[in-house]
């Protein structure tokens, strides 16, 4: 902001630049003074004094004073009662009301946090409370119930305008996960917040299917968190069924929620991410990839098998098969060797018969009666040895049912139904030893 | 066999199923039963992922509680 050109009047005695309009001035020097860099104060707490919209005091030790403001609903937040000579410690930096035509212009120091110092320190209280949360065992609870993998139900504790709401969406979508949402709004900026988050938190647990409940809260000043170091919330969390995280998030100052909770995260985000701790499209991908693996196993397994089988079963089949080749084999052999047998006998009668017959033409002539006589004792000789001559004399010939002559009693005891052949006929006989 | 059994612990177990059967160590019977059990448990863990898949619902806790009393109320 440039200041406008000074009036310069001829009776000036004066070497300084100016004169500049006050309310010109007024607006630099503001600008100045909230360049000054944020800082914490400590001193005594006098004339506390409320107005409208802020509560005004002075800060003051042995070496000085200084007037601090703060936003009347900062300070409520708080829930801490100020008494003159209280020992605080606030944070902030230099402001100034530049004033008006009408108003009165002020410096001071603007409080965004404060606490109480010394005994009264509100931190200290926190620790003490901590030291006593953790001797109950509340501290162990949370930590010991499982947080599940895939929950299909959600439950959320948050404030319905923050930005930890689409901090929490965010998160889940990243996750790839679309199950049951339920959520439940309550004030997270406010002193009256603890008991309505504790009821909240209570009748999430209660609905059976709810595995696991988020608390997520944005950023903010510590006075903002004291809601979630409440001694009642952290209770009624300890002794929760469902695993709690907490999202309370501060970057310096633990809350008491953290300590109490499954688990503490340090953004919405993360917590919705801890919520639900597998990536649901990876899980997919590789539920895929392990199926592929185990069909392939399975497929190849049951070839195996089925080859194992097949063989199993061909195995007999082609034992038989070539046993029966075999037999084949040998019968044909056999029949062809009886056969020869029997042409080689009918060969040898037919050469002697035409032996007989030249014989006969041969002593027909001048000693025909010698000749007729030798030619009957051949032909009684012949006779001898015919086959037919020799069964009439008691012999039999046994052959199986085929005709096949059999030569053995083994052979008949094998055959087991003979045929006997006498000189007149053939009778059927049974093998009974 | 899966009814209590959680998604982790059945993709831990379909993963030892697929390492056994890739050492190759399995017998024939053994691998049958192994992957019967794989492919049972893969059922289930796509059912799980099914129930997270199939659409965000969001519902608001004190319309739920609303809605549960007077169910309560006309029981």
């Amino acid at each position: 902001m440039a200041l406008t050109a000074p009036t310069t009047l001829a009776h000036s005695a004066s070497r300084l630049p100016g004169p500049f309009p006050v309310g010109s001035y007024a607006e630099r020097l503001r600008a100045r003074l909230r360049e000054f860099a944020r800082v914490q104060l400590v001193g005594e707490v006098w004339g506390l004094r409320p107005a409208r919209a802020r509560v005004y005091f002075e800060l003051r030790d042995a070496a000085g004073a200084i007037p601090c403001s703060m936003w009347r609903s900062d300070f409520e937040a708080l829930g801490v009662t100020l008494t003159d000579g209280l020992r605080v410690v606030v944070g902030g930096g230099c402001d100034y009301y530049p004033g008006s035509h009408s108003s009165s212009p002020s410096f001071s120091f603007a409080v965004t946090e404060l606490r109480i110092a010394g005994e009264g320190d509100l931190l200290a209280a926190l620790e003490r409370l901590r030291r006593r949360l953790a001797a109950d065992g509340l501290f162990e609870h949370q930590k010991r119930l499982p947080l599940p993998v895939l929950p299909r139900t959600i439950g959320v504790v948050t404030g319905e305008q923050g930005k930890a709401r689409d901090d929490v969406l965010a998160g889940l979508r990243r996750r790839g996960w679309a199950g049951r949402l339920i959520w439940a709004f309550a004030p997270v900026q406010d002193r009256h917040a603890a008991p309505q988050i504790a009821a909240a938190l209570r009748d999430l647990a209660a609905i059976s299917e709810v595995e696991v409940v988020i608390v997520a809260r944005g950023g903010g000043s510590l006075a903002d968190l004291f809601a979630f170091c409440d001694e009642g919330l952290c209770r009624t969390v300890a002794l929760l069924r469902v695993p709690v995280i907490s999202s309370v998030g501060h970057h310096s100052d633990r809350t008491l929620i953290d300590d109490v909770a499954a688990l503490a995260c340090s953004t919405p985000t993360h917590a919705a991410e801890a919520a639900v701790p597998v990536d649901c499209r990876a899980a997919r991908a590789q539920l895929t990839a392990l199926a592929r693996r185990l069909h392939g196993h399975g497929r190849r397994a049951i070839l195996v098998r089925a080859r194992t089988l097949s063989h199993l079963s061909r195995a007999p089949r082609q034992h038989v098969e070539r046993r029966r080749t075999q037999l084949h084999q040998l019968l044909r052999e056999l029949r062809a060797s009886s056969r020869r047998g029997v042409d080689r006998g009918r060969g040898q009668t037919e050469r002697h018969g035409l032996a007989l017959t030249r014989a006969v033409t041969r002593a027909q002539g001048s000693d025909a009666v010698a000749r007729r006589r030798t030619l009957e004792r051949l032909a009684l000789a012949l006779a001898a040895h015919d086959p037919e001559r020799t069964l009439a004399r008691g012999y039999a010939i046994v052959s199986d049912r085929a005709g096949e002559p059999l030569t053995s009693a083994a052979d008949a005891r094998a055959a087991g139904e003979l045929m006997v052949r006498f000189h007149d006929e053939a009778i059927r006989a049974e093998v009974s030893g | 066999m899966t009814g209590e059994l959680s998604y982790e612990a059945a993709v831990a177990r379909v993963e030892e199923i697929v390492r056994r059967l890739d050492s190759g160590e399995a017998g024939l019977r053994e691998t049958l039963e192994l992957v019967k059990e794989g492919r049972e448990l893969i059922e289930y863990c796509a059912a799980e992922l099914d129930a997270v898949s199939q659409g965000l619902e969001e519902l608001r806790l004190e319309e739920l509680v609303a809605r549960l009393e007077r169910g309560a109320q006309t029981s």
